[in-house]
């Protein structure tokens, strides 16, 4: 409801009849709580640039707000009241939204005052919850309808009248929602804020005069925001195995990028050129837009990384080399892709198509088996293709000769064959068994080869697959 | 009167030549090299072997062999302990139909542990061609191997720069049937072979039927080599007689079958 609603004498609750009896110029739009939910997360991402912790209010808050957890940042504006008037004034500025702050110490007490309070921005010392909630009505409390037409219908007005009545009877025949609520607003029991981001490990922010556009730009203030934090990394004797780099555009979007990293790192080149290369690869996606007016750099996850003697030998060139790779392997997926760098690891199973993952490279390595003497080819192929026009001395015998692709192979020497069995326990319908070959042809290639079923009990007539290559 | 002018350019060639090395610190060094260990081999090559810090173009002697080619190259890397990198295009060799990836215990049969790969996954050929340049320029694996079907000279003298640089073997697999000039120090052309095998008809080693096509400061050759996964060692083929043998062998273990 805003102002001008207001003078129209407009109020929550009208029918939509008696709401354009009022004003005749009314558009109508159905309520879109997603796009309202988005909105929210936006201006809350938006406000992180006050404290890494921001909370879009949820439902049962009546999903118009958010939480900052202010504590320990607002010396940073120069006082709490000094932040609640910047965040107004910029609110008002920026989106045009006027707003309704109050600082308090608990999130209950700072919803129920940022509502009923007199003044728009309203500081409330420590300690005086309960004094400067007394006056305030029921609907301060964030109850449920039910149970505060319950309450009115006894007769209580005001959240004072309620503290002055003794706990067990309201215990006794209220939901349990009502005590909690009391108890979180007056700080007897705690109510954990749910963050919109994880809240960092380190974080280091920056404000800038003029809006900022180009990459080189980006990267010298994340070069120095990374130094800042190189101090504190060293000092904890941690290094950061997570960045997120947070560009605030003028027009209140949020650009968050994230970095991962191979092994914990305080090398401030090493960062800056993962964020170059990142954002060379965002190049198409991510918009400067009228420019970025602050940045922001936090360290979301941080491992220990013990001092590392300077080395006088060259006996540490294997731990060097280590390092090194970890840093290309940092590079390469910036530019790549998260998963572009991979790893073979066996998985234990008869199936060739299931006998090896690759998943994204994680620095751990599974060894492998010792080479069996059966043969597996180098290069298997994305599917078994069939081989037409397969001749076979006697039908369970190798082939003498086979054509794959459009060419016919002429088969001078066979080897097998070695029987693989489906995996009964993975399918309810029963597979057919497999008989691999290693087939030789008249210039020397080599192929592998099966036979579908097992002629004359599972087939009658048996199919045959191109299943691999070998060198 | 002439001797003095003698000295005196003798003296001067001296201090020519001891400023000429200051200059080029690498042409006085002894150059590392991948040997095959074949005299036969290794005397056409100018470092008695692959040199370590050049670009080597492999190609696959017609479709069928490429997996001849990734042989080839997996051979020669198995005796090297450090990581290896390989970038491989996402969308297969083209202009080759698809042929699938290379298989872990493919490899772990040609002797290379898989476990010491990183395989990098590129979505184009620029991308190739920068993971490559980035891998190489890092010095962090052992050798870089790149799938690439087109490059211009331009491009291969850069990735040569690169790999003389950091002093490491890199091998591009070009799937291409016609192929332009480029900066590579050794071109091979690699075929299939009849395979060597035991008297029972088994297959013990591949063989490949290796071309060296060009090879700067060396001289072309042909030899058909066999390799022993568990030495790690190429080995000359022996003569004919051989492919005779296999032959029959083959046709025996196809009546034993039947």
């Amino acid at each position: 409801m805003n102002a001008a609603a207001e003078v129209s004498g407009l109020a929550t609750g009208d029918l939509l009849a008696d709401a354009r009896a009022k004003a005749e110029f009314l558009q109508v739009r159905d309520a879109d709580p997603a796009a309202d939910d988005t909105a929210l997360r936006r201006l809350a991402l938006w406000a992180t640039r006050y404290t890494p912790t921001a909370s879009p209010w949820n439902e049962a808050n009546g999903a118009d707000g958010f939480f900052l957890d202010i504590a320990g940042s607002a010396h940073l504006f120069g006082g709490e009241e000094k932040l609640l008037a910047d965040l107004a004034a910029k609110l008002q500025k920026k989106f045009g939204l006027p707003a309704r702050l109050a600082v308090a110490d608990t999130p209950g007490a700072a919803w129920a005052l940022s509502r009923f309070h007199k003044t728009p921005l309203f500081v409330l010392p420590s300690g005086q919850e309960a004094a400067a909630l007394a006056p305030l009505p029921i609907a301060a409390l964030r109850l449920a309808p039910d149970t505060r037409a319950t309450l009115r219908r006894l007769g209580f007005k005001t959240v004072g009248m309620l503290l002055d009545k003794p706990r067990a009877p309201f215990a006794a025949r209220f939901p349990t929602e009502l005590l909690r609520r009391v108890d979180q607003a007056l700080g007897r029991i705690d109510e954990p804020l749910v963050p919109i981001v994880a809240p960092p490990v380190y974080h280091s922010l920056r404000y800038l005069l003029e809006p900022i556009f180009t990459h080189d730009a980006i990267i010298a203030h994340a070069n120095r925001l990374m130094t800042t934090l190189v101090h504190v990394l060293t000092r904890d004797d941690v290094g950061a195995r997570g960045l997120r780099l947070c560009l605030y555009n003028v027009d209140g979007a949020v650009e968050a990028i994230d970095i991962g990293l191979t092994l914990p790192t305080r090398d401030v080149a090493h960062v800056a050129r993962l964020i170059a290369l990142k954002l060379e690869a965002l190049a198409a996606t991510c918009d400067a837009g009228f420019g970025f007016e602050a940045i922001g750099l936090a360290v979301t996850c941080a491992e220990p990384m013990p001092a590392r003697q300077t080395e006088l030998t060259s006996v540490t060139d294997d731990g060097d080399r280590t390092e090194r790779c970890a840093s290309l392997i940092d590079a390469l997926r910036q530019r790549l892709g998260p998963h572009s760098v991979r790893r073979f690891e066996p998985v234990a199973s008869h199936l060739p198509e299931r006998a090896e993952v690759l998943p994204p490279l994680d620095g751990k390595a599974t060894a492998w088996p010792e080479p069996e003497q059966k043969p597996r080819p180098l290069l298997l192929l994305p599917h078994a293709e069939p081989a037409e026009d397969v001749t076979a001395l006697v039908p369970d015998g190798p082939p003498r000769r086979f054509s794959w692709r459009g060419v016919t192979y002429d088969v001078t020497g066979a080897q097998g064959p070695e029987r693989i069995g489906a995996e009964w326990w993975r399918h309810r319908e029963p597979k057919p068994t497999r008989d691999y070959y290693l087939v030789e042809d008249s210039g020397g290639h080599r192929f592998w080869l099966f036979r579908e079923g097992l002629y004359g009990r599972e087939t009658a007539a048996a199919r045959w697959f191109v299943h691999g290559l070998f060198a | 009167m002439t001797e003095p002018t003698a000295l005196a350019v003798a003296r001067n060639r001296a201090v020519v030549m001891a400023e000429l090395r200051r200059l080029m610190p690498r042409m006085g060094e002894e150059r590392k090299a991948l040997p095959f260990s074949l005299a036969a081999i290794d005397s056409h090559l100018p470092d008695g072997g692959l040199t370590c810090g050049a670009l080597h173009e492999i190609v696959p002697a017609a479709e069928v062999c490429i997996a001849a080619a990734f042989g080839f190259i997996a051979a020669i890397l198995a005796r090297l302990a450090y990581p290896l990198l390989f970038v491989m295009p996402a969308y297969g060799l083209r202009p080759y139909r698809p042929h699938g990836r290379l298989h872990g215990h493919g490899l772990n049969a040609l002797g290379l542990d898989p476990a010491r790969l990183i395989l990098v996954e590129t979505a184009h050929r620029k991308e190739t061609l920068w993971a490559m340049e980035e891998a190489v320029r890092s010095a962090a694996p052992a050798a870089v191997v790149g799938v690439i079907d087109t490059l211009d000279l331009k491009l291969s003298q850069r990735l040569h720069l690169a790999a003389t640089d950091a002093g490491l073997p890199v091998f591009l697999l070009r799937p291409a049937p016609t192929l332009e000039s480029s900066a590579a120090a050794t071109r091979w052309r690699v075929g299939t072979a009849k395979a060597a095998r035991d008297r029972f008809g088994l297959v013990t080693q591949p063989r490949w039927h290796l071309q060296l096509e060009r090879c700067r400061n060396g001289r072309p050759g042909q030899w058909v080599v066999e390799y022993d996964h568990v030495a790690h060692r190429f080995s000359l083929a022996a003569a004919l007689a051989d492919f005779s043998r296999a032959r029959g062998a083959g046709e025996k273990s196809i009546k034993q079958a039947s």
